[in-house]
């Protein structure tokens, strides 16, 4: 069973971010108000989002789901392609798009298929899922599209290059493509390595918790370590092979110039 | 002379500004043209345009009479090839360079012909025994003498070189130039040369091509 959490308790928690408000008011680090417009706004925004899922998972249809679903991968695709230094047109739809296949594909695979759960929206196992999944396909798509758009504008003479020796497009493009995928994937490869090592992940320390069987929580684990790869490497290798198609045409010219920095 | 490269109608445009237009040439086999013109003219968007890196704002560049669609992109390029003015280089050694175009599919019938690097290495100043050296660790003279080596090694029919001397000292440009038209016409290559040095266009070419010619408002054509 858990052990719920009084107001009082979470109060104090809280009381621990006033001690380091404190020493920083005390050390003059000035972080103190940053530290409590990040608290404000986590209780605000969990607050929000814990009213928002109740009353989804009460209502538990498709269309309860659609417009958490819809917003959580709004907000996702709107991040991965902010954070890029150069951008293109159609960008923030194509992150969008490639965001809903792989996240959404990943996540609907494991309700429906891997763990079976009836009827294989139930928002209860559905969201929590995507919001693991498509958070580290955020990070991947971001990761790898900055580097892929940053090589193609910084190294374009080294493509053109190619391309004049008689290099395909694919050719000419297949390094920056390779390493922006590679650049992509290294956080999700990272945390696989040490997963359980160094840290104990937030999904498994929930479900231990919340009085998982340890052996339960560890099966749940690998399969969210595995989806979350999956949808990150979908993710980044979708992301960099579309842009690679709009960054170079069927003439197999560079169009370098369709990127803007920010 | 065989016409090889036929150039028709030719303009270019930047950032809306039209550079040139109405360019017709055409390039007989063997031959060498040089290209001139005031710094701004359209000498390097010339050469881009008519190696298929850039598409032009009119006209059509034909070789043999097909066009590089009916060629093939990758095929055509690697006949007609274009030369940046700034040795460009991959990061790996002289020889990873080299053999860099017989990577790809247009070259899967050849394999590098490394007797013919070393050699032509040779010829072209840089000593063979560099060939395992990091390119980019040499002076930007020597890249730039790797670069043309690089050319030649992938035998094209047409050279389009845009300042073939720009990253050489001043003692150095008459050997490579004299090694340049040596092997072009040992080749039987034809070449675009654009230069901004009369005198060189002279020293190389049987003709000179003025792009000022052909300026956006059509005067002096």
């Amino acid at each position: 069973m858990v052990i719920n959490l009084s107001p009082w308790d979470v109060a104090i928690s809280a009381a621990l971010i006033l001690v380091s408000a404190g020493i920083s008011i005390a050390l003059g680090l000035k972080m103190e108000k940053r530290l409590a417009y990040a608290s404000i706004r986590t209780v605000v925004q969990l607050l929000l989002v814990g009213f928002v899922l109740q009353r989804v998972f009460e209502i538990n249809t498709v269309i309860a789901l659609l417009p958490v679903v819809l917003f959580m991968l709004v907000i996702a695709a709107h991040t991965a392609s902010g954070r890029p230094a150069f951008r293109f047109r159609g960008m923030g739809m194509l992150s969008f798009s490639v965001m809903t296949v792989t996240s959404l594909g990943v996540t609907i695979t494991a309700t429906g298929l891997i763990i079976g759960v009836e009827p294989w929206f139930r928002p209860s196992y559905l969201i929590p899922l995507l919001g693991m999944v498509l958070g580290n396909t955020m990070n991947g798509v971001s990761l790898a599209t900055d580097h892929f758009l940053e090589s193609v504008k910084e190294k374009g003479h080294e493509i053109e290059m190619e391309l004049a020796l008689g290099a395909t497009r694919w050719e000419a493009a297949r390094r920056p493509v390779a390493e922006a995928v590679r650049r992509g994937m290294i956080p999700i490869v990272n945390s696989m390595m040490v997963v359980g090592v160094v840290s104990l992940p937030g999904m498994m320390t929930g479900q231990i918790l919340a009085g998982s069987d340890p052996t339960v929580a560890v099966k749940y684990q690998i399969m969210v370590m595995f989806l979350i790869a999956a949808g990150a490497s979908m993710g980044a290798m979708g992301m960099v092979l579309f842009s690679y198609r709009k960054l170079f045409n069927c003439r197999h010219q560079l169009l370098g110039s369709i990127l803007s920095r920010r | 002379m065989d016409e090889l490269l036929s150039i028709k109608g030719l303009s270019v445009a930047a950032g809306g500004v039209t550079l040139f237009s109405g360019l017709d040439l055409r390039l007989a086999t063997g031959e060498m043209v040089a290209v001139c013109g005031p710094s701004g003219s359209g000498k390097t968007s010339m050469l881009r345009a008519v190696a298929g890196l850039s598409d032009p704002a009119e006209g059509t560049v034909l070789l043999r009479g097909s066009t590089p669609g009916e060629t093939g992109w990758p095929e055509y390029r690697r006949s007609v090839l274009f030369m940046d003015q700034r040795p460009v280089l991959l990061q790996g050694t002289v020889r990873t360079n080299l053999s860099l175009p017989f990577t790809y599919a247009v070259n899967r019938e050849r394999a590098f012909p490394e007797e013919e690097a070393a050699a032509l290495l040779e010829t072209f100043g840089v000593s063979s025994a560099r060939m395992d050296q990091e390119a980019r660790s040499l002076s930007q003279g020597q890249q730039q003498r790797v670069c043309l080596v690089r050319a030649f090694l992938v035998r094209p029919e047409v050279l389009l070189l845009d300042e073939p001397t720009s990253a050489l000292d001043q003692d150095a440009i008459s050997s490579v130039e004299t090694i340049l038209v040596e092997e072009t016409r040992k080749r039987g290559l034809s070449a675009l040369v654009v230069t901004h040095d009369k005198a060189q266009a002279e020293r190389l070419c049987d003709r000179i091509l003025n792009l000022s010619d052909y300026g956006a408002s059509g005067e002096g054509r």
